[in-house]
């Protein structure tokens, strides 16, 4: 599904990302980790499309598909979804609106009808319970004056929401205390298919605890230095970052 | 009657983003007198033509009193005739009145509220060049709430619109301005009643080299009175949006609290806002805030929508209308409010095209 090649990314011309390769399959669940200024969020940003991150070299192939070519809306139309580390706030749009722009310009994009407000509601109230977000959350503006764990949760029911094929995690688990991580992986978790691939970025083990990846990356001064399996985070907790990216050299 | 019938030059500070005499040329505003129209007026409210002669006593309390600026002065000088409208005491008017003004020249209106009336009014205006002057006189605990829509025109366009307040009385004003060659609207508010209360609120959408100038004074001449003000400009092409705003708290308007807000979004690479929050403290314990800002839109939030799948056209007008929307949501009239949302969208079709 996702084939990133010896990717080389640079921003505001220094090199961050510095030949990264990269295959994930439907389905499988894949977690990224490093430690801070390894390169894990500008990896996704240059997924979703981010201006500011420049490819110098390599290439991403999304469903045989050159996703570098492609603007951030048609990314996110053929199913690349990005959950965002800093969701922002927009003051002045409601959330619901801005639930279904979203849905409807994406369904738009891909040629299916729009779906009316009442149908929309009716799609988000289904997925919103298990969440725990509230139909006041919904009425309020975008984000605005939402505490980091309904930030996130809103995040995920976008996810519940746009059905995406590939979804990225970015930092997801950060800010939450271990009621709220378990209310945003419980809905990760429920998300699983055999048709979805997803990438969980993360600095720490806990989060993979409750989201149990198939295969896991270690991310490294903008290169892969380390690879296994779910029990790979147990060793990372144990060593620390500095043992593995040396045990690697 | 000789009066000094100057216009202001550049030189005058008050004036100095709007160059009047320039826009209008030799020719000035003219001698003709423009006209005042109202709507099927609700049950309830007095009109009077103030072309008639025997006007009755509450129109010669009342009328030419309150002109703050030269320019008013001149349209008090010139018009013959115009239109006074009293709410008498203790009316509450459920339908709004909608008032224009049109045509060339000067024009003149009145409105007068009694004690504990109450009324929402719509101005709108033609697009000709005139100088037209509103006076505004609510009564103890009556109530206005105002909504005035000015058209994108090609003319010269300036109001003065004064209104005094009385004890616990209330003005709520909304000022859409679609911009003009030259477009001043200037509020020249007297809160002399203590526990007054007055919201301003405005959005000015300007494409092509349009200008719009509001100048508001709001003078607090009485204690534990409050007044807001939400200005939010969005300008396209080679546009000017000004706004000069001045608050003074008068000696012994204590307890007295303002606040003053102007924000501009500059999309056109010509535009300019030169935004001018301005305060004259003279009591205590008053609690004043003002502040302006100038931008384009947040590439942060502009990413964001664009990574949930909304194209970058549309999630651009919709940071513009997100800008927009708490300067318009305070117009209390449902219907007042979506036709000034309705404005202001089909303005917005002409800034981003």
């Amino acid at each position: 599904m996702l084939d990133i090649k010896n990717l080389r990314v640079a921003v505001d011309g220094k090199e961050i990302l510095k030949g990264l390769t990269l295959k994930v399959e439907a389905g499988r669940v894949h977690a990224i980790m490093g430690p801070n200024g390894s390169g894990k969020s500008t990896l996704s940003y240059v997924l979703a499309g981010r201006s500011g991150y420049d490819i110098t070299e390599g290439s991403i192939t999304y469903n045989g598909e050159d996703l570098a070519a492609l603007a951030p809306e048609e990314r996110a139309a053929r199913g690349v979804f990005l959950a965002m580390q800093y969701p922002v706030e927009i003051p002045g749009v409601t959330t619901m609106m801005f639930l279904k722009s979203a849905l409807n310009a994406q369904r738009r994009s891909r040629g299916e009808l729009e779906l009316d407000a009442i149908t929309v509601l009716k799609r988000v109230r289904a997925k919103a319970a298990a969440l725990n977000v509230s139909e006041e959350m919904l009425k309020r503006a975008l984000n605005v004056g939402f505490s980091g764990g309904e930030k996130k949760r809103l995040e995920i029911l976008q996810m519940a929401l746009f059905e995406p094929s590939l979804a990225i995690l970015d930092e997801t688990d950060s800010g939450l205390d271990i009621d709220a991580l378990r209310l945003v992986a419980e809905g990760v978790n429920s998300l699983r298919t055999p048709e979805r691939a997803m990438l969980v970025i993360t600095h720490y083990q806990r989060l993979l605890d409750y989201i149990v990846p198939d295969r896991i990356h270690v991310l490294a001064k903008g290169r892969i230095v380390a690879e296994g399996g779910k029990e790979l985070a147990l060793e990372l907790e144990a060593k620390g970052y500095e043992q593995i990216v040396k045990d690697a050299a | 009657m000789s009066v000094a019938l100057a216009l202001p030059t550049r030189r005058v500070e008050e004036w100095k983003y709007s160059d009047l005499a320039h826009a209008l040329g030799e020719a000035g505003f003219g001698d003709e007198t423009a006209r005042v129209t109202i709507g099927a007026p609700p049950a309830g409210i007095e009109i009077f033509a103030l072309d008639e002669p025997n006007r009755p006593d509450w129109i010669a309390a009342h009328y030419g009193k309150l002109r703050g600026n030269p320019v008013s002065a001149i349209s008090l000088a010139k018009a013959r005739g115009g239109i006074a409208l009293r709410v008498p005491k203790g009316r509450k008017i459920a339908d709004a009145l909608s008032l224009e003004f049109s045509g060339n020249g000067h024009a003149r209106a009145l409105l007068v509220l009694e004690e504990g009336a109450e009324l929402t009014l719509l101005e709108r205006v033609g697009p000709e060049t005139r100088n037209s002057g509103l006076e505004i006189v609510i009564g103890p605990h009556a109530r206005l709430d105002h909504v005035r829509i000015s058209p994108a025109a090609d003319a010269v366009q300036v109001e003065e619109i004064s209104v005094k307040l009385a004890r616990d009385a209330t003005y709520h004003g909304h000022f859409a301005n679609f911009g003009a060659r030259l477009s001043r609207t200037e509020l020249e508010i007297a809160v002399e009643g203590e526990g007054a209360e007055v919201e301003l609120s405005g959005v000015s959408v300007l494409s092509g080299e349009r200008h719009a100038d509001v100048t508001t004074h709001v003078a607090h001449d009485a204690g534990h009175t409050r007044s807001t003000q939400l200005f939010k400009k969005v300008l396209g092409g080679r546009t000017r949006a000004v706004y000069q705003g001045r608050v003074t708290v008068a000696h012994g308007a204590n307890g007295s609290d303002s606040r003053q807000s102007a924000k501009a979004l500059l999309l056109g690479d010509r535009a300019e806002a030169d935004l001018q929050p301005e305060l004259e403290i003279f009591a205590d314990d008053v609690k004043c805030a003002h502040g302006a800002a100038v931008g384009d839109l947040d590439a942060d939030s502009l990413f964001y929508l664009r990574a949930r799948g909304i194209p970058e056209q549309e999630a651009r007008h919709l940071l513009i209308h997100a800008f927009l929307e708490d300067a318009v949501d305070g117009i209390a009239d449902m219907t007042l409010r979506e036709t000034v949302r309705g404005a202001v969208a089909a303005a917005l079709v002409a800034v981003t095209a």
